[in-house]
């Protein structure tokens, strides 16, 4: 187990690293420069501009120094586009929004995909489990851009229950509609894999077994489907926080509630690639992580996998 | 047979007169058409109701998005000044003014709009999911196919590719670059071929074991036309159903970017960017400008799930 979890390790540090080297090098060939702009900078000041910023040495020393920047400091460099703020400013103040509904929307997703799927399974072929079956087709179909503008719709401008954006600390009213649009599509996916799974474990021997030695039906299902049936629910984990993330971008910008999606969009507009490319490595950086803790506990799950 | 015994005595009748017609036609030396997998899966894929009834859906939307402009009175960029000063009075969807969607917030059609928008959309989709079959097969089928350490190298290399967040790596070239349809095809191409390529792989390991890969192999062909000629006609059957699935995929990827002001410039415009522009002026009492546009949205992704869904059905022996 220790042996397969540093193998793991050694293939998500080149990840990373590649990752980190991609983005910096997609910076280098785009055209036009950070400072660019339509009134040509004199000649010296440029010259002063890009040594502040590093961009006069060679480009194997600044994509070095940039590597080396943000694995031992944890630094992302400064922001072109704005001069008193550095990249790390800038995620510092909009990655706590940001991780707070995204955790909770996918904690949401999580337990209510495998919850509705798994009664939907043991329930199979009555109303509960046509319901479930029904909503979540088409649910799949309700990404969180076009929740979001429904959600506020009926819940701010038809009945008046919940504000129709911001952030205000946290407070529950302004968590629910983010964390119901960011989680939709994903309840969906999650409860067709787990009803799915649930289905296939429950008709596999090992359960008649359990059933014929006569076992109570819950402990059937908790002691013995359980395990195995949730095992592609938590391979599925991993494109479900990739979702959470990207998305993310949408609700930050959508419901202003003031997490890293809106600093980014604005950085793509103002061409601060500085930041783009910082919060990109971040959110890949995360994603790489997430992906090793899946993989782990997939391992730990299936006694069938090899290390 | 035991089951024949029990059957109805009009079925006897039908069963005779089916295998008197069966002898006339091999008495008059006409050959009996066998069942390929094809027609088995068109036979499964008719009696799915679901699915048909999407495909007709779907048929509808690409035949609006092609004959829709013929009856549209105004371009996608035409402002219509006379009614642009009360768009939530005037600009209601109305026949007489020939904005049949209404206007949008500035003041141009709806309706050319929201045609162009669902052709964007219908196009990135299509050509996403091309990319994605001609690349990922190709590669998962060599991948496969040579085995070793090529095999290795290769899927490593989609481990590493996959496990990035690709919408951002998609905004990142679309603005570093140029935001235009070119640079978006490349973005998405870029990203959508990587599930497939792992699919093809795994099924071409199971394939390049067979009896009649051994046969060419014997007969002296050589590798990659082995490849082309014997494995992929052969995944041909999966590769339609993930492309078909990869389709409203891809729809989601493009109107994703677009919503966030990221995607295809003005005036040419797209599903995602209307949403975009209809959820900003909800509260302006302009309802249609949301609803036109995620109705199309809406129809075209469930109908393509509905038909993936079908194909998979009547092509993947597997999930039956």
């Amino acid at each position: 187990m220790t042996a397969y979890i540093i193998r793991r390790i050694l293939v998500a540090v080149p990840t990373l690293v590649i990752l980190i080297v991609l983005c910096f090098f997609l910076m280098q060939v785009a055209p036009g420069g950070p400072f660019t702009s339509e009134r040509p900078l004199p000649p010296q000041v440029l010259a002063n501009i890009e040594a502040r910023y590093g961009l006069d040495q060679p480009l194997w020393t600044q994509m070095w120094d940039y590597l080396v920047g943000i694995v031992t400091r944890f630094d992302f460099g400064p922001s072109f586009a704005y001069r008193d703020r550095d990249v790390n400013d800038i995620i510092a103040q909009g990655f706590p929004v940001t991780l707070t509904y995204g955790l909770i929307s996918f904690v949401v997703a999580t337990l209510a995909g495998m919850g509705i799927g798994v009664a939907a399974a043991i329930r199979h072929n009555t109303w509960l489990d046509y319901i479930a079956v029904g909503a979540t087709f088409s649910a799949q179909a309700l990404p969180n851009f076009v929740m979001a503008p429904i959600l506020v719709i009926v819940f701010t401008w038809q009945l008046g229950w919940l504000p129709g954006g911001g952030w205000n600390g946290g407070q529950w009213q302004y968590l629910i509609m983010p964390v119901i649009a960011l989680s939709t599509s994903y309840v969906a996916s999650i409860t067709r894999i787990t009803r799915s799974s649930m289905l296939e474990t429950l008709n596999s021997s090992f359960i008649r077994t359990a059933r014929a030695k006569g076992l109570p039906e819950h402990k059937v299902i908790w002691r013995h489907a359980m395990k195995p049936a949730m095992l592609p629910v938590v391979s599925y984990l991993g494109p479900t926080f990739v979702a959470m993330i990207t998305g993310s971008v949408v609700i930050d910008v959508y419901f202003s509630t003031g997490g890293i999606g809106r600093a980014y969009v604005d950085s793509a507009l103002n061409r601060d690639y500085a930041v783009m490319l910082g919060v990109t490595i971040l959110y890949g950086g995360l994603t790489v992580l997430f992906n090793l803790l899946v993989d782990v506990a997939y391992a730990w799950l299936d006694p069938k996998i090899r290390y | 047979m035991p089951g024949s015994i029990r059957k109805s005595g009009t079925e006897m009748v039908h069963r005779t007169a089916q295998s008197e017609r069966i002898i006339e036609a091999l008495a008059e030396g006409e050959a009996i058409r066998g069942r390929s997998l094809w027609e088995d899966a068109k036979r499964r894929f008719i009696r799915n109701n679901a699915a048909v009834g999407a495909l007709i859906c779907l048929g509808l939307v690409v035949i609006f998005t092609i004959v829709g402009p013929f009856f549209s009175t105004w371009s996608i960029e035409e402002i219509d000044w006379v009614r642009m000063g009360d768009i939530a009075g005037d600009g209601q969807p109305s026949i007489d003014s020939g904005h049949y969607f209404g206007l949008d917030g500035l003041g141009r059609d709806l309706y050319a709009r929201t045609i162009q928008a669902t052709r964007t959309s219908l196009i990135v989709g299509v050509i996403g999911a091309l990319v994605a079959v001609v690349i990922g097969t190709l590669y998962g089928a060599v991948a496969g196919f040579v085995g070793g350490w090529v095999d290795n190298v290769m899927m490593r290399a989609v481990d590493v590719l996959i496990s990035i967040p690709y919408m951002f790596i998609i905004i990142l070239l679309m603005v570093m670059f140029e935001r235009s349809f070119f640079m978006l095809f490349v973005g998405i191409g870029i990203v959508s071929w990587l599930d497939m390529s792992r699919i093809v792989r795994g099924q071409t390991l199971s394939l390049k074991n067979r009896e009649f890969v051994e046969a060419a192999t014997t007969a002296g062909v050589g590798r990659f036309t082995i490849i082309l000629r014997h494995i992929v006609p052969n995944l041909l059957g999966i590769v339609v159903v993930y492309a078909t699935l990869l389709v409203p995929l891809m729809i989601l990827v493009e109107s994703f970017i677009s919503f966030l002001g990221l995607g295809v410039q003005e005036p040419n415009t797209s599903l995602g960017a209307l949403i975009s522009e209809g959820a900003g002026t909800v509260l302006y009492g302009t309802p249609w400008q949301i609803a036109c546009p995620i109705f199309f949205f809406l129809v075209t992704i469930i109908s393509l799930f509905f038909v993936g869904d079908g194909l998979r059905d009547a092509l993947d022996p597997k999930d039956r």
